[in-house]
């Protein structure tokens, strides 16, 4: 599984950091900065997570 | 009895109605149901309420435009600063302010509004009883405000002042809005005099605090001028206390009502985040916000023209089957909650980092205080149209 974030739309709602910090962190305005690209088997429940709770639809889950 | 609202017939919803105000839910079913996009009673402008809707206009700037001062008087002689502009004049200020309000900075305040939490509640609990907006849910965003820009705690009480005489100007006659008008802008005037006080005194003497940061802020190697610098003050006290208060109100008041929840969220604490984002939802205090067409454009099957102001109705969004196929359930453990109580795309609520931290610390402290309370027999809150805060929740509790 890999994830992307979509620097263009992410505005901040900093919903993906607070619920699965393994995986999304944060720039200095509060936008998500994307920890690691590829999701380790036991954090894939971790970045459905994040994706489904961000209202911009910034986060896109890809299967590899 | 009231008129139906919205009303079927002609597809019209009066957005300060007292009913919606108090239970906005079935209105929303209703809307959707009937009249997606309806008109406003009055002034006939769109109300979008569907959530792919509101979304989508909020996302494009462009089209729906924030910069409506004119018409949005609210006691300021500019644009409140960002909320009035758009990108990408916008843009450059929140690059600026954003880092301000983000999760970490609002992190360090928070044990000073866990501090300010309990000596609130100190005042009242051994009474067994209190009126929860007086009490507490109007001081406690008022002393987070207070302490983010570094003004003195002393100054709570001027502040509600001000702020009031912009959101509910006393007026001597109801419903006279010349006087109301008249209001709104000495108060602004007053707004504008003590901000300028206060840039004068950071100025010369640099001290904790936003205000001292606003001072020294440059956009592109420029320091802001004065009047930005009011503006972004103006909008910060505007729309950081109200929206706060209310909050606090309308999940302590559904919390009261639904002992059952109350009981779920005082056994497991941990509960707190993801409650505190379904009552956001649920509630969705801020019910709406406005937005300036600026070309005509189809939504749904609706046509709105340039020039019409545009209603996104927020709560409305909040509560569509489409987005949250169990929309009218509370559940308090949801975990897939793409809600937009602080809007979405640029504008996304500059606060919404603050506003969290407060509402999940005040939830915290109340219900570690006072996990066993209940409206007061015999009473029922009141709501006030628009920004819903519950203006009257007396509550009770064993003391």
């Amino acid at each position: 599984m890999k994830i992307r974030v979509d620097p263009e739309v992410c505005v901040g709602h900093g919903r993906c950091y607070e619920l699965a910090p393994e995986l999304f962190g944060e720039d200095e305005r509060g936008h998500c900065r994307l920890l690691h690209e590829e999701v380790p088997r036991e954090l894939e429940a971790r970045a459905r997570l994040g994706e489904s709770n961000c209202p911009e639809r910034a986060i896109r889950i890809e299967r590899g | 009895m009231s008129p139906v609202n919205p009303d079927p017939e002609t597809g019209t919803v009066n957005l300060f109605d007292l009913e919606l105000a108090r239970c906005p839910q079935p209105v929303y079913a209703r809307l959707h149901e009937q009249c997606p996009v309806a008109r406003a009673a009055i002034t006939g402008s769109p109300v979008l309420s569907r959530y792919e809707d509101a979304i989508w206009a909020l996302r494009h700037p462009e089209i729906f435009s924030s910069a409506m001062e004119l018409q949005m008087k609210l006691g300021t002689e500019r644009p409140m600063i960002p909320q009035q502009i758009d990108p990408p004049a916008q843009t450059r200020y929140r690059k600026l302010l954003d880092p301000h309000f983000s999760r970490k900075e609002m992190a360090r305040i928070e044990p000073a509004i866990r501090r300010h939490a309990n000596d609130l509640i100190e005042r009242f609990i051994d009474d067994g009883r209190c009126d929860f907006d007086p009490a507490f849910a109007i001081p406690l965003p008022c002393t987070a405000f207070l302490s983010l820009m570094g003004l003195p705690q002393s100054d709570l009480g001027l502040f509600l002042r001000l702020k009031n005489g912009i959101i509910r100007p006393p007026v001597k006659k109801p419903g006279d809005l010349e006087e109301a008008a008249g209001l709104r802008s000495e108060h602004g005037r007053q707004i504008y005099a003590y901000f300028e006080d206060v840039i004068d005194d950071r100025t010369a003497r640099p001290r904790d605090g936003l205000m001292t940061k606003l001072v020294h802020a440059k956009i592109g190697g420029e320091t802001l001028s004065r009047n930005e610098i009011l503006d972004i003050c103006f909008l910060m006290l505007l729309a950081g206390l109200d929206t706060v208060t209310s909050t606090l109100g309308c999940n302590i008041a559904y919390l009261a009502s639904n002992p059952q929840q109350r009981k779920k969220l005082v056994e497991n604490p941990a509960l707190n985040e993801t409650a505190v984002e379904e009552l956001l939802r649920w509630e969705t205090p801020v019910t709406a916000v406005p937005r300036l067409c600026k070309k005509d454009v189809s939504v749904g099957s609706a046509d709105i023209k340039a020039g019409e102001m545009v209603t996104i109705l927020l709560g409305a969004a909040n509560l569509d089957r489409g987005e949250f196929p169990d929309a009218f359930d509370v559940d308090l453990e949801r975990s897939r909650n793409r809600h937009v109580a602080f809007g979405a795309g640029p504008h996304r609520c500059l606060g919404s980092h603050l506003a969290r931290m407060e509402l999940r610390v005040a939830m915290e402290e109340w219900h570690r205080r006072i996990p066993e309370y209940a409206l007061a027999p015999g009473e029922t809150p009141r709501y006030s149209p628009g920004i819903r805060e519950v203006l009257y929740l007396p509550l009770v509790w064993p003391a």
